[in-house]
């Protein structure tokens, strides 16, 4: 089996973020510990030792004749640093990503290329080259067409190659309720009201039948997806075909739409409380349920899956893997930075060559 | 009436052919050849990984450039034997003879490939295609058995049929028009597998590779040993027939794996609700091949005639339209189809026989994508007509 006879070339080391609100002790109490046995080291070997391997730092604990020469630490202290700065726990675990690494990728590339991240799937299913193909292909298809940054709860208009259509092109404007997979599978969900009528278009993102992608509003919700809106009042997703678009500054945050949706009475689509949702006005949605379903919603609520450990570790993306994917995308984010400035130059040049022959000004 | 064929080059004389059953219910659906040692990797009867020993009298650093002057050793004798070095060799001549392609009769040798995962791409009239990224390692001929020599030949000994039903030989076996073309691939260090492994490549003059395959060959189309395999064997267009293992379902009842009804839900069931039922009628015995629970997947399939729309020469990777049987990184064999609308077209398009050579390559050599025409690079905008 060739995963088994090739070593892997991305590590998959167990990396948790830390978790606001979890309490994990960082140093056992020592009072439980055994006690340290300590040695006198005659200072001649202590100095020999020294001297042979600068490295290992001088003072307590203190070691008979001849041991240092086998316990003396196999890595050096810059190798132990690193090792407790990836693991996720120790002293410094808070402060796990260095200045240095935050400085290489700016924020704004981790807003605006959300799908670059790896999949989150079982290892064996991951493979480094087939990442890397989608993250260039991604990158290609941006030099065609310009895809902005958003989140679920902003409004876009997409315009689509439609041979039915009279202008052959098909706009449709909407929230967008959901976004999901990676790579060149990336997918996002429209949501409007056309007549009366509730529409929903999933669009491929990089597919070549798009013809432009914009924004009209930048938003974020207090939810992944925004399902529910099905069992709202249709006031909620009406947005205007017309409507002009929003200026917004890359620089800022994202602006939090913090409402919360009143659904319509049941029965529903979904068992909308069972799923965390924290834009749906709670009270008023358990006052429709009996006081088992309320229970069981408060159960699901606890939030007792942040210390589950394993859950955590299976839906996340390894930090290696993301720093990786993020400072490809970063590279390949200049280069399309570099192409788009050609571009406007051949453009303006070209501007200038008509208007000569023409003899316009 | 029983019809026994003697068989003169093969030793199993004692077979008879039974004619095979028309029928198409389950307990007679025994024309499938089936041995326990099918699905086999062969050789099998070569143990392949040895143990890593631990010299306690070297010493760390001894035992690294120990392997790393192994590994300097499969790492020249790979590079000797590429077409890299056959190009520039001055004293090697080029095959003086290529054979022709020869309709109906011309059979190519196939490469091994490591399916990758899945990447989508778009045509120029806008639909969707799901391609199939598969790898091509390091691999070259090991061995050409002719077909003469098939009866001979150590795993095809010992095939016999079983009591009842097993009474039909594979065709490529009794009729003898294709030989076995051994191909390894993916060389490794000679430590992690055992000296008969290594014996069975000594031969030819190559390392130790972790995968041998078989293809069945033309004998116009044969390989000798030594003889390097790549990526350009096949060409963007080329129809492929990919053969790999399925994925390993583990063991599963009979719903999931033979797609029966099982029992109603409700309505007083006791204790039926996804169990086979009856495994025979009339009180006769249960016959041979009965769908029962089982380990599922973990068998050999093929998927059948799949174009090649992009070759990346860089990765040394083949996109092939759809999808193939197997999990991402496992071994898989891809050949030249063998559907008959396939062949025909290559009639007229013959691909580079027996194998592609440095002096096929064009002008300038090959870039480092090369695409289908019907297929939108990314970079393209969609132009459709009106």
């Amino acid at each position: 089996h060739p995963a088994r006879d090739a070593t892997s070339a991305i590590s998959s080391s167990w990396q948790l973020r830390p978790v606001p609100g979890l309490q994990v002790p960082l140093r056992l109490p020592s009072d439980r510990r055994p006690p340290v046995r300590r040695f006198a080291c005659p200072a001649s070997i202590a100095a020999a030792s020294a001297a042979a391997s600068p490295a290992v730092p001088p003072g307590p604990p203190l070691a008979p004749a001849g041991i240092a020469r086998v316990y003396k630490p196999r890595l050096s202290p810059e190798a132990m640093k690193e090792f407790w700065r990836l693991s996720g726990i120790g002293p410094d675990h808070s402060r796990a990503k260095a200045a240095d690494q935050q400085a290489e990728v700016p924020p704004e590339i981790k807003r605006l290329y959300q799908e670059a991240l790896p999949p989150i799937v079982s290892q064996d299913y991951r493979d480094p080259i087939v990442e890397s193909l989608h993250r260039a292909e991604m990158m290609r298809r941006r030099r065609v067409i310009n895809i902005p940054e958003f989140h679920v709860g902003s409004i876009l208009a997409v315009s689509v190659m439609d041979k039915h259509a009279p202008n052959k092109v098909n706009r449709f404007v909407g929230l967008c309720i959901l976004r999901r997979h990676t790579g060149l599978f990336t997918t996002f969900t429209l949501r409007n009201m056309v007549d009366q009528v509730c529409v929903q278009i999933e669009y491929e993102l990089y597919s070549p039948s798009i013809v432009s992608i914009q924004l009209l509003k930048l938003e974020r919700r207090l939810d992944d997806n925004l399902l529910y809106l099905m069992d709202a009042p249709h006031s909620h997703c009406t947005i205007p075909f017309d409507m002009v678009p929003e200026p917004y500054s890359r620089n800022d945050p994202v602006p939090v739409n913090r409402e919360r949706v009143r659904l319509n009475p049941p029965p529903w689509m979904c068992k909308w409380h069972l799923h965390g949702y924290q834009g749906i006005d709670l009270e008023h949605l358990y006052s429709y349920l009996s006081d088992k379903d309320v229970a069981k919603a408060i159960e699901f609520s606890k939030a007792y899956k942040r210390y589950d450990l394993l859950d955590q570790y299976l839906n996340r993306v390894p930090v290696p893997d993301a720093d990786y994917a993020f400072k490809d995308i970063f590279i390949q984010h200049q280069e399309l930075l570099q192409h788009q400035q050609q571009q406007q130059q051949q453009s303006s040049k070209k501007s200038e060559v008509i208007s000569k022959l023409t003899g316009t000004v | 009436s029983q019809l026994i064929v003697a068989m003169a080059t093969a030793p199993h004389t004692w077979l008879r052919l039974v004619p095979s059953c028309r029928s198409y219910s389950k307990a007679t659906r025994l024309h499938k050849i089936d041995y326990p040692w099918k699905d086999e990797p062969k050789p099998h009867w070569v143990r392949q990984f040895e143990a890593r020993r631990v010299d306690a009298d070297l010493t760390p650093e001894n035992r690294d450039w120990l392997r790393q002057w192994r590994l300097q050793r499969v790492r020249d004798a790979v590079a000797s034997s590429s077409e890299a070095a056959a190009a520039a060799s001055p004293l090697k001549e080029p095959p003086a003879a290529r054979p022709l392609w020869t309709p109906r009769v011309s059979q190519r040798c196939g490469l091994v490939g490591i399916k990758l995962g899945i990447l989508p791409m778009w045509y120029r009239n806008g639909q969707k295609v799901h391609t199939t990224v598969v790898q091509i390692p390091d691999q070259r001929v090991l061995r050409w058995v002719p077909p003469e020599d098939l009866g001979n030949y150590a795993s095809l000994r010992e095939m016999r049929p079983y009591r009842l039903n097993q009474s039909l030989l594979p065709r490529w076996l009794t009729q003898q028009r294709w030989g076995l073309q051994l191909v390894g691939a993916v060389p490794a260090d000679p430590a992690n597998f055992t000296a008969q492994w290594c014996g069975i490549f000594k031969a030819a003059g190559l390392p130790p590779m972790r995968k041998i395959s078989r293809f069945l060959v033309s004998p116009d189309a044969a390989l000798q040993p030594g003889a390097c395999l790549g990526l350009h064997h096949f060409r963007v267009g080329d129809c492929v027939d990919v053969v790999a293992r399925t994925v390993n379902r583990g063991f599963q009842g009979v719903m999931e794996r033979h797609l029966m009804e099982g029992g109603p839900a409700a309505h007083g069931s006791t204790k039926f609700h996804r169990k086979m039922g009856s495994a025979a009628g009339g009180g006769g015995p249960i016959y041979r091949g009965k769908r029962m629970p089982g380990v599922m997947g973990n068998r050999f399939r093929a998927a059948r005639s799949l174009p090649v729309l992009r070759v990346n020469t860089k990765h040394r990777l083949l996109f092939i339209k759809g999808f193939t049987p197997g999990p991402p990184h496992s071994y898989c064999q891809i050949m030249d189809s063998w559907m008959l609308d396939v062949r025909r077209s290559l009639d007229a398009n013959p691909p580079p026989m027996p194998t592609y050579f440095a002096e096929d390559a064009p002008e300038g050599g090959y870039p480092e994508d090369v695409y289908h025409p019907d297929l939108l690079p990314y970079d393209q905008p969609l132009e459709l007509p009106d």
